[in-house]
């Protein structure tokens, strides 16, 4: 009969019994001090006693995979079988790697997982870790990873569902056409958007969501089902109607067989999936807007400062608004767009040229963080004053959201005109925030640009992952999304067909929403 | 034993009693992950199991089958990173 009598009926091919020698009187305590004493020293004083004691009792090698026996005081080399000698002659038929930890039996001549040492080597390594976190920080090398390990129901589920989906570097799973239902290309094209954002992805494809609502009406769990229909592996486009007529009910404002606008679209569905997310561990916060940590606020949510300036007193009243998306003015509309400021002169900045005088993403956002003087017909009242003051306002980022949504605002509604404006903008593949910080804006506030020096803060970081186009014009338009899959494919998605893209096919098209992926996720 | 495997010893013993040891280990544990060392292994050792077909392939199998392999892949950054980390804290405990 294998395994020892603690076990349960079911035999584990990982044991062996030649454990249960070992396993006698104390052997519980016996193998924590060995751990805690010989491979994971936490305390000064263990580790002490580690660099004196760990050498081979036969050559006083240190580093030939030493391994302790388990039955008496003897270290010895595995890799010059100075621990086999042992073993054989004191017949001490189990010795522990003082590297790993693992526990190797010499009978079966191989290391074994024995349910029991194993629970007590983790406990023990947990343990010794906790002791050394404060030794760790400073390197930066920050939390221990550890390995994910399956719960009973997971075995189960595995279990029950033998069928793996391999992913190789080049494989396209998650890619799928989208059925135009009658101009729903404006809703077909942030789907995409959306379902190629790395972290909706992950959350949506663990199944984090917990529904409170009503059956067949909550938005995320619809959203739960689009991403397994794009990473079912199936190739034929899918048919949105249920998010169609999900959207239209729950925003009112998009019903209808007319095209619409992808931003508004975008907005909408952010903030229905904000509402419907109650039941995802957002704790007592949920109803408070600024506190939300559902996974909608968690990805997207950003916080935009305005400072207003008062011209007398230099008194500064600041806000911090949250955002999901920054809306840039173009040259050409209405709004005046300002040059270039006086400090640049052509220089290449967050990698885009500016050759011939085109547009770039970093122009508008300095144009939209530049302090902007509120004229005489808009005092503000100024608290240090007591009295109305002309003053000037600007906007930095406090905090950049882990997605960065740019909408570039190409459709003019105002009193005179409607119109589309098409000017090129170019944006870069890879784009740095930190001169837009709040934090950056001391050297905003002289009106100069200043390229930040700290190259080493990668905090602000961002990588292009998807891009909406908008083709046409007011009137009758299409919209396409390019996305990006793995590192460097790109797909263009115009709702049924799915297309391979180039870079330059993406960085050169006009530019209507621009997704960003900030570069290096920080645990909170 | 010779004076250079003595010396090697004595640092051994003052990097483990510093927890220096620990914190090498977990660099370079970081290191070989990021750099995809850690993954490019992992796939080795599942072709060697493949390979070798049969029931019982033991640690030892693949600790020969991988090492060489293994050793070869690390990069040229890491071990210069690494030897800067132990010279630098050789120089700061020179009383070796």
């Amino acid at each position: 009969r294998r395994g020892s009598s603690f076990s349960s009926p079911v035999v584990d091919p990982a044991a062996c019994s030649h454990v249960n020698g070992f396993k006698v009187d104390n052997w519980k305590q016996n193998l924590r001090v060995i751990y805690r004493c010989f491979v994971w020293s936490g305390s000064a004083e263990t580790r002490k006693r580690k660099a004196k004691s760990c050498v081979c009792h036969v050559c006083g090698a240190h580093l030939s995979r030493l391994h302790s026996c388990l039955y008496c005081v003897f270290f010895g080399c595995f890799a010059k079988k100075h621990i086999h000698e042992h073993a054989k002659s004191k017949r001490h038929n189990l010795a522990i790697d003082l590297l790993y930890g693992g526990i190797y039996c010499f009978v079966c001549q191989d290391y074994i997982y024995d349910k029991d040492m194993e629970q007590i080597a983790k406990e023990e390594q947990r343990k010794a870790w906790k002791l050394q976190a404060h030794l760790f920080a400073p390197a930066g090398i920050g939390e221990r990873y550890s390995t994910w390990e399956p719960t009973k129901r997971e075995l189960e589920l595995l279990q029950h569902n033998p069928k793996r989906r391999r992913i190789t570097t080049n494989c396209t799973i998650g890619l799928r056409g989208l059925i135009n239902l009658g101009n729903t290309c404006f809703m077909n094209c942030i789907v995409q958007a959306l379902t190629h954002t790395p972290l909706l992805r992950d959350f949506f494809l663990s199944d984090r969501h917990k529904c409170e609502m009503k059956p067949n009406s909550c938005l995320v769990c619809e959203m739960s089902q689009l991403f397994q229909e794009f990473y079912s592996g199936h190739r034929s486009p899918h048919i949105p109607f249920r998010l169609l007529h999900l959207v239209w009910t729950h925003a009112r404002h998009l019903a209808g067989y007319e095209q619409q606008d992808a931003h508004e679209f975008l907005i909408a569905a952010l903030d229905v999936l904000h509402r419907h997310c109650k039941g995802d561990d957002n704790g007592k916060k949920a109803n408070n807007p600024n506190h939300c940590n559902c996974i909608i606020d968690q990805i997207f949510t950003g916080g935009l400062q305005s400072d207003v300036t008062c011209q007398v007193c230099h008194g500064v009243s600041t806000t911090i608004d949250p955002f999901w998306d920054i809306s840039l003015d173009l040259p050409g509309s209405s709004t005046p767009f300002w040059p270039l400021s006086p400090g640049s002169d052509g220089s290449v900045v967050n990698g885009e040229s500016q050759m011939s005088g085109a547009t770039t993403l970093t122009d508008c956002l300095r144009r939209f963080t530049r302090p902007e003087h509120l004229g005489s017909s808009a005092k503000i009242k100024c608290s240090g004053c007591h009295s109305y003051q002309e003053s000037t306002k600007q906007l930095t980022m406090k905090k950049l959201p882990i997605v960065a949504c740019f909408h570039l605002k190409r459709f003019e509604h105002s009193a005179k005109l409607r119109r589309k404006i098409t000017t090129y903008v170019s944006f870069p593949l890879e784009l740095d925030m930190t001169p837009f910080m709040a934090s950056s804006k001391e050297s905003r506030m002289n009106g100069q640009y200043q390229q930040s020096m700290d190259t080493l803060n990668n905090d602000n970081k961002y990588s292009l992952f998807a891009v909406v186009n908008h083709q046409g014009t007011l009137e009758s338009g299409h919209y396409t999304t390019f996305i990006r899959q793995h590192k460097d494919q790109w797909f263009k998605c115009d709702d049924a067909i799915i297309t391979k893209a180039s870079i330059k096919d993406v960085l050169d098209s006009e530019g209507y929403l621009l997704f960003y992926h900030k570069q290096f996720l920080e645990y909170e | 034993m010779s004076k250079e495997s003595q010396l090697r010893a004595l640092v051994n013993q003052k990097l483990i009693e510093m927890g220096e040891r620990e914190r090498l280990k977990e660099l370079l544990r970081a290191r070989l992950i990021e750099c995809g060392w850690k993954d490019q292994l992992k796939a080795h050792c599942k072709d060697v199991i493949r390979e070798k077909d049969s029931e019982h392939v033991t640690v030892e199998d693949l600790v020969a089958e991988i090492t060489p392999k293994g050793r070869a892949l690390v990069p040229d950054s890491v071990k210069k990173e690494l030897l800067q980390r132990i010279r630098a804290f050789l120089a700061q405990h020179a009383t070796l």
